[in-house]
């Protein structure tokens, strides 16, 4: 074949493609590579994959990865659909309430996470001051430090930083449902609550499924936010996957050990994004 | 119609609002705060007077006028680099038919969507095999894992938005590919860049995770890790941290209120036209 015959899109895209196999696919090879040697390079099977699998905190970090995607999952899509369909509707001052709506989400992860420790403060956090004149804690909650708290609490940060995304694409979404059908469930009688129950929520399922596939992948690459407030304490309770990779990697310099956690995570992430589409696309077929 | 059946949803929608600002509003609030202010029980609501202590401290008394400036670099280099390779990318999805196009544009997406941490261990074995550890370019470099998908995606939606008929006009006036392409679709699609470029800056100025690994020298840290490193001291200095966090977040909030309109409309093409 020659030059000639190479479509000329394919030498527009070719810089972009190279520099992604080699940023994308050559790490993600060298890291299967990583898991199954030791740092000599020798071969040695699926060892690192025992020591990391066999680790006593494996339990405790798989348990609490999955607190936190389904936790802030959760949230994001309900706040995120209520405050779409809110701000879909026509009132004044609209746009103000739109863009305001916006800051959790514009804001830098790094930022939220700092304001939230702040505000969780044990002594002098506002939210603690707060639910003690509201009668819910009776003291200081160390919301950050004790083992029950902390896990909710990032949950808590990471849905209220994230739902404005939701908000949006639910908003987009709405945009392109026909007036007719809100007209035709008027004639029925509709109120309210059953036009988003049966007209806005079945037209939003496209949207609603792209919208929790990015939010689950984005929570489970979620670092910033618990690195930067808890580091993963009190003793592992907070620990996810992602942290675990970097303190393997960069705390205890074990990188075939970080690189088997890195391939076990990616077959997990895989493993539920597949999960995920099949139960959508059998959902559809009915 | 509506307007009149409807009064009630300011309650929920003033609660959200709340739930939606205060947090930033109350980092605003402490950042203007003297310390005894706050910490104290109660918490004081405004600060009386104001100060600007936390801001000297941040300005004249830390390392995070360097990590501002490192984040800058950094993030500039990123975006404008993504956007010239995603450019030409972009233009040939949108324009020519090839094999493997939709594997690639595929790829592309899935590129977008690689969790972070799967891949900071060999990223750091090849960085540290070229020398560029600690350096601006190793994680501008890097940081196109997370600006150059998107871009290409992104942009590939504008140009398609473009009716062919225009450059076919001119390609049979005489005008080469290269030509049509920087002549007369790029102007086209002037506010999709700038909503690209965007998004690519405030992606990279917001990351985290490769760039507490990648950059760990104090003269090339970045603003998120500068940030998190400030609140990690023993003594933490929360007035000067919200301070920090508000200049941090000031580039960031200027951007999205004049452009917001652009942006969201940027990022909506992108995923329905893509």
């Amino acid at each position: 074949m020659t030059l000639r015959k190479i479509s000329p899109g394919v030498w527009f895209i070719l810089p972009t493609m190279l520099l992604l196999v080699g940023l994308i696919v050559y790490p993600m090879i060298s890291t299967v590579e990583l898991s199954v040697t030791d740092p000599a390079g020798t071969f040695v099977g699926l060892r690192n994959f025992n020591v990391v699998i066999s680790a006593p905190s494996t339990k405790l970090i798989l348990f609490n990865t999955l607190f936190y995607v389904v936790g802030s999952v959760i949230f994001q899509l309900i706040l995120g659909i209520l405050a779409g369909i809110l701000l879909n509707q026509t009132f004044f001052g609209r746009a103000l309430f739109r863009s305001l709506m916006l800051i959790p989400w514009v804001i830098p992860g790094i930022v939220a996470a700092m304001t939230w420790a702040w505000m969780f403060h044990t002594d002098y956090g506002v939210i603690n001051f707060l639910l003690m004149q509201l009668g819910i804690i009776s003291g200081p909650v160390g919301w950050l430090t004790n083992p029950n708290t902390v896990m909710p609490a990032l949950v808590a940060v990471n849905a209220w930083k994230m739902f404005p995304f939701v908000a949006v694409m639910v908003l987009a979404g709405l945009q392109s449902v026909p007036e007719e059908l809100y007209e035709a469930a008027r004639v029925d009688g509709a109120e309210f609550r059953h036009e988003i129950w049966h007209v806005m929520l079945p037209q939003l399922r496209p949207v609603l499924f792209s919208v929790t596939l990015l939010l689950v992948i984005w929570a489970l690459d979620g670092i910033t936010i618990i690195y930067s407030m808890t580091g993963g304490g009190p003793a592992n309770r907070s620990m996810i996957f992602p942290i675990q990779i970097y303190v393997q990697a960069f705390e205890y310099f074990e990188f075939n050990r970080a690189a088997a956690l890195s391939v076990l995570y990616f077959v997990i992430i895989s493993a539920v994004i597949a999960a995920y589409m099949r139960v959508f696309s059998l959902d559809r077929r009915d | 119609m509506k307007a009149q059946r409807r009064g009630w949803i300011f309650v929920p929608l003033a609660i959200l609002l709340l739930v939606a600002v205060f947090p930033f509003f109350w980092m605003a609030i402490s950042s203007f705060k003297p310390l005894g202010q706050l910490y104290s029980i109660p918490p004081q609501w405004l600060p009386n007077p104001p100060t600007m202590r936390n801001f000297e401290e941040v300005m004249f008394r830390s390392n995070i006028p360097r990590y501002f400036i490192n984040s800058t670099i950094i993030s500039l280099g990123s975006t404008l680099l993504a956007l010239v390779f995603a450019i030409f990318a972009a233009y040939g999805f949108a324009r020519f038919n090839f094999r493997g196009k939709s594997a690639a544009l595929a790829f592309v997406l899935i590129g977008q969507l690689l969790p972070t941490a799967t891949v900071i261990v060999p990223l750091y074995l090849v960085l540290s095999y070229f020398n560029l550890i600690n350096t601006y370019l190793g994680l501008i470099l890097v940081y196109l894992i997370l600006t150059l998908p998107l871009s290409v995606w992104m942009l590939t939606g504008y140009f398609r938005s473009i009716p062919s008929e225009l450059e076919e006009a001119a390609i049979i006036d005489g005008a080469s590919r290269l030509g049509v392409l920087f002549r007369i679709s790029l102007p086209l699609i002037l506010p999709g860049i700038v909503a690209v470029m965007l998004y690519s800056f405030v992606a990279t100025w917001n990351e985290f995770v490769f760039a507490l690994s990648f950059a760990t020298d104090r003269t090339m840290k970045t603003l998120p890790i500068g940030l998190a490193e400030f609140s990690t001291e023993f003594d933490i200095d929360w007035g000067a941290v919200m301070a920090a966090s508000l200049l941090m977040t000031l580039p960031i909030a200027i951007i999205f209120l004049v452009l917001q309109k652009l942006f969201v409309g940027g990022l909506m093409s992108g995923a329905t036209k893509g």
